[in-house]
C-alpha cells in the first residue's frame, strides 16, 4: 500500500494504482476521454493532466502510477489552463453539429466544455471535412468529423472482441478512424464501441434519431437473452413514446458488474428487446374456441379453472401437463410450483425444451442456453429431470395419444424444439390448451385460451444465471394492455381454485421462496439489487449438456 | 496465405532485422522499407504479407503505413524523380526544371507513367541547397541542374 495526497485528501491505495484510479477512490473525478478501466492505457487524449509536486511538467493521471508520498493537485490554475488548451485542440475541427447529433446530452465534449473549457473559438481557418454518416457495420454509424481519436473503439476491437476491425489511418488533422478497407465493424460485441465512444463519432443505428437521451429514464435490469444474465440498464421513454413509433423501450445498455459482464454485453442481447413493443404482444385474455373473443381476467380465470377441474375430475391429475419456461423469474416459477404442484397436485411439470438448432456461444459472454433462468428453474425443481413427471417431449407424445387431455404452456414456442406437425397433432388432440406469454407464436395460435404475460421490462423479480448468481430485474414500464406478471396470473387462477397464494408483491414471493427452497435459503432480498448474489460464491458451473430453447 | 512473398535474399534480410528487436512488431518500419524495395510499393497484399511476417493484423500495418507519408502505397515508376521545391531551389529556378521534366516525361507532377517507367514528384527541401536547383533520382542526388543536365541524366538512365 502507498499513501498519496490528492487535492488535500490523503488516501491509501495498493501499489500500482494509477493517479486517476486513486483520485476516483478519493471521490475526485478527473476528466478523461481515452482512459477506460476495461481497456489498455494509451494516454493519447491528454485531458486528464494533473499537477504532481516535484515533477517539472503536468502528468497524465491515467498512466502515472501513484507512488508513496505523492502529492497531486487536480484543480490548480495550471491544470485548468492545460485542460482548456486540450479542449480547444479537440474542438478545432469539431463540426459542432450537436443539434443533429445523437450523443448530445451524454457527450463528454459537451460536458467537459461546460465544466472545464468555456473558451471562445480563436479559429479562423476552415474546418477539415471528413466522412459523415458512414455505415461501418450492421449496428454502428461513424461520423469522422466528431471523432477525437481517443482509440477506445480500436482498443476494444483489439483487446475485448479480438476482431481487429478498426484502425486510425493517416496522421495529423487528416487522421481518421476507419474499418480495414473491404471489411465491416461486424462482431458479436460491436455495440459496445458505441457505449465507450465518449463523443458522437460512433452512434447506434438502432437508436439513431429515435429520441433525445434526456427524455430517457433508466431502470436496472438483467438481459434475458441468455443464461449469462448480463447486468443492464433499460433506457425507456416514458413521456414521448409517440415520437418513437409507440415503442417505450429505447435501448439497453450494459451495467458494470465485475463478476458477470464487466462493462460489456453482446449485440444479440442489446438489440433483442424489440418483442417488448412488438405488434405480436398479447394485450388481453382471449378465448380462441370458435370465434376469438377477449375476456376479462375474472372470466378467463373462472372459465379456465372450470375446464381444468373438469379434465382432472374425469381423467385424473395425470392427464394434465404443465410446460413452464426458463424465461420466467424465480418468483413466477415458485408460484407456479405452489399452484400446479402443491395446490392442484399435478405431476407432469417441466420447463426444458431443447432447441432444434443449438444456440450460438463463445468463451466470453454468449451462452448457448438462450434463457435467463434455467438454473433457477432447476433449483426450484420444476423440471421433469428434477421430479418424476414427463418431459415436454413425453408430454407431447402422451398428448397425441390422448393420455394427456390438457396442456398449460408458458412462453414457449414449441416449434423451436419440435417439428411443427408433432406440436400440432399433440395440441389439437387436447380438451384444453392454455397459452400464457407476452407474445403470440405458433403455439399460442393452437391454444384455446391465451393469457397475456408481462414482458421482462414490465415486472420485478429475479433470475438465476448459469453460475447460480441471483440477480434482479425491475419494472421499467407498466405492463402493456391487460398483461401481468406470470406469478400474478397463477395467483388469479389459484384464487378460483381456492388455493392460497398469499403474495402481493414480488418481494413477498421471494421471501416465501427463500423460506421454502433450500438452495435459496437465507438470501436477503435487499442484497439482490445492484450486483446480485452468487449462491455458491461465484463458482462458475460447467454449462449443462442439455440446451434449452 | 498472402499472394506475395519475399525473395530468399529479402527474407534472410528480414530475419536479420527482426532479430534486432525484442518484439517482432517493433520491426515494422524496416520491414516496410524492405517490402517497398522488393515490391516497389506497399499494396494491400503486401500489407497482409507484412502483417503475417510480424504476426500482427494487417490493419496495424496499414495504420503505420498511412501515418508516414514517404511510403508508397500506389505503384511507383522505376525512375522516381523527386524535384526539390525548397526556397533555395525555387530561387534558383526549380520551376523550370519541373516544367522541363513534365514535358520530357509527359507527366504531371505526382503522376506515374502508365508503363511504370517514371514517377515525378515535387518534394520539400532535401537539404542540399548548395547545389540548388537539385533533385533526388531514386537514391541519388543530382545538383546544379539545368535543362541540359536533366537531358543528359535522362539519356543516361533510359
Amino acid at each position: 500500500m502507498v499513501k498519496v495526497t490528492i487535492d488535500g485528501i490523503e488516501i491509501e491505495i495498493p501499489k500500482g494504482t494509477t493517479v486517476i484510479q486513486a483520485a476516483e477512490q478519493a471521490g475526485i473525478e478527473i476528466p478523461r476521454y481515452c482512459y477506460h478501466p476495461g481497456l489498455s492505457i494509451v494516454g493519447v487524449c491528454r485531458i486528464c493532466l494533473v499537477e504532481i509536486e516535484r515533477m517539472p511538467k503536468l502528468q497524465v493521471a491515467c498512466y502515472t502510477p501513484a507512488t508513496e508520498g505523492m502529492v497531486v493537485h487536480t484543480n490548480t490554475e495550471q491544470v485548468l489552463e492545460a485542460r482548456q488548451a486540450v479542449m480547444e485542440f479537440l474542438l478545432v475541427n469539431h463540426p459542432l453539429d450537436c443539434p443533429v447529433c445523437d450523443q448530445a446530452g451524454e457527450c463528454w465534449l459537451q460536458n467537459f466544455y461546460m465544466q472545464h473549457a468555456l473558451h471562445d473559438s480563436r479559429m479562423f481557418e476552415n474546418k477539415v471535412k471528413k466522412s459523415k454518416a458512414l455505415q461501418i457495420g450492421p449496428n454502428v454509424m461513424l461520423d469522422s468529423e466528431r471523432c477525437i481519436l481517443c482509440s477506445r473503439c480500436v482498443r476494444f476491437c483489439d483487446e475485448i472482441s479480438k476482431s481487429n476491425e478498426l484502425g486510425i489511418f493517416n496522421r495529423g488533422d487528416r487522421a481518421e478512424l476507419q474499418p480495414y478497407p473491404g471489411t465491416e465493424l461486424d462482431n458479436d460485441y460491436s455495440g459496445n464501441t458505441i457505449d465507450i465512444c465518449p463523443v458522437g463519432a460512433l452512434t447506434d443505428r438502432d437508436f439513431r434519431f429515435r429520441t433525445r437521451v434526456w427524455y430517457l429514464s433508466e431502470t436496472e435490469s438483467i438481459c434475458p437473452g441468455c443464461s449469462t444474465g448480463c447486468n443492464i440498464n433499460v433506457h425507456h421513454n416514458d413521456q414521448r413514446t409517440y415520437k418513437a413509433g409507440g415503442s417505450r423501450v429505447s435501448r439497453l445498455k450494459p451495467r458494470y458488474n465485475p463478476d458477470v459482464n464487466e462493462w460489456w454485453m453482446c449485440d444479440a442481447g442489446r438489440y433483442g428487446f424489440t418483442h417488448v413493443d412488438a405488434d405480436s404482444r398479447i394485450l388481453a385474455p382471449t378465448r380462441s374456441i370458435g370465434e376469438e373473443q377477449e375476456m376479462s381476467w375474472g372470466e378467463a380465470a373462472s372459465e379456465i379453472m372450470t375446464k381444468l377441474r373438469e379434465v382432472i375430475s374425469v381423467h385424473g391429475k395425470e392427464s394434465v401437463g404443465v410446460i413452464l419456461s426458463p424465461q420466467m423469474t424465480n418468483e413466477d416459477l415458485f408460484v407456479a410450483r405452489r399452484f400446479f404442484r402443491d395446490g392442484l397436485g399435478l405431476k407432469h411439470i417441466d420447463f426444458e425444451v431443447a432447441p432444434l438448432t443449438t444456440g450460438a456461444k463463445d468463451d466470453f459472454l454468449i451462452k448457448a442456453d438462450k434463457n435467463p433462468n434455467t438454473a433457477g428453474a432447476r433449483l426450484l425443481g420444476v423440471g421433469a429431470r428434477q421430479g418424476s413427471g414427463m418431459t415436454v417431449a413425453e408430454m407431447l407424445e402422451a398428448a397425441r395419444k390422448r393420455k394427456l387431455r390438457a396442456l398449460y404452456i408458458c412462453h414457449h414456442d414449441l416449434a423451436n424444439g419440435f417439428a411443427v406437425d408433432v406440436v400440432e397433432e399433440a395440441l389439437t388432440a387436447q380438451d384444453l390448451v392454455v397459452f400464457q406469454g407476452p407474445n403470440t407464436n405458433s403455439t399460442s395460435a393452437l391454444a384455446h385460451y391465451v393469457l397475456p404475460a408481462a414482458a421482462f421490462v414490465e415486472k420485478t423479480g429475479s433470475f438465476t444465471n448459469y453460475a447460480e448468481r441471483v440477480q434482479m430485474i425491475h419494472t421499467a414500464v407498466t405492463p402493456l394492455g391487460e398483461s401481468k406478471a406470470d406469478w400474478q396470473i397463477f395467483r388469479s387462477l389459484a384464487k378460483e381454485a381456492a388455493i392460497s397464494v398469499p403474495y402481493f408483491e414480488a418481494e413477498d414471493v421471494f421471501q416465501a421462496l427463500t423460506a421454502e427452497v433450500e438452495a435459496f435459503s437465507g438470501l436477503p432480498y435487499a442484497g439482490l439489487a445492484g450486483q446480485g448474489i452468487a449462491l455458491r460464491d461465484g463458482q462458475a458451473l460447467p454449462e449443462s449438456e442439455t440446451v434449452v430453447a | 496465405m498472402s499472394k506475395v512473398a519475399f525473395s530468399q535474399e529479402s527474407l534472410s534480410e528480414f530475419e536479420r532485422i527482426v532479430a534486432q528487436y525484442p518484439e517482432r512488431r517493433a520491426a515494422m518500419l524496416p520491414t516496410l522499407y524492405l517490402a517497398e524495395k522488393e515490391f516497389g510499393h506497399i499494396s494491400p497484399e503486401v500489407e497482409v504479407y507484412v502483417g503475417e511476417l510480424l504476426q500482427v493484423p494487417a490493419i496495424k500495418v496499414r495504420e503505420v503505413l498511412t501515418f508516414y507519408t514517404l511510403f508508397a502505397s500506389k505503384p511507383r515508376g522505376k525512375l522516381h524523380f523527386q524535384v526539390c521545391r525548397g526556397i533555395s531551389c525555387d530561387l534558383r529556378g526549380c520551376t523550370k526544371i519541373i516544367e522541363h521534366l513534365q514535358e520530357k516525361l509527359n507527366l504531371n507532377s505526382e503522376e506515374t507513367s502508365a508503363d511504370l517507367a517514371y514517377t515525378l514528384s515535387e518534394v520539400e527541401c532535401l537539404g542540399a541547397c548548395e547545389t540548388a536547383p537539385m533533385m533526388q533520382l531514386n537514391d541519388d542526388y543530382h545538383g546544379d541542374l539545368t535543362t541540359e543536365t536533366v537531358d543528359l541524366i535522362l539519356d543516361e538512365k533510359k
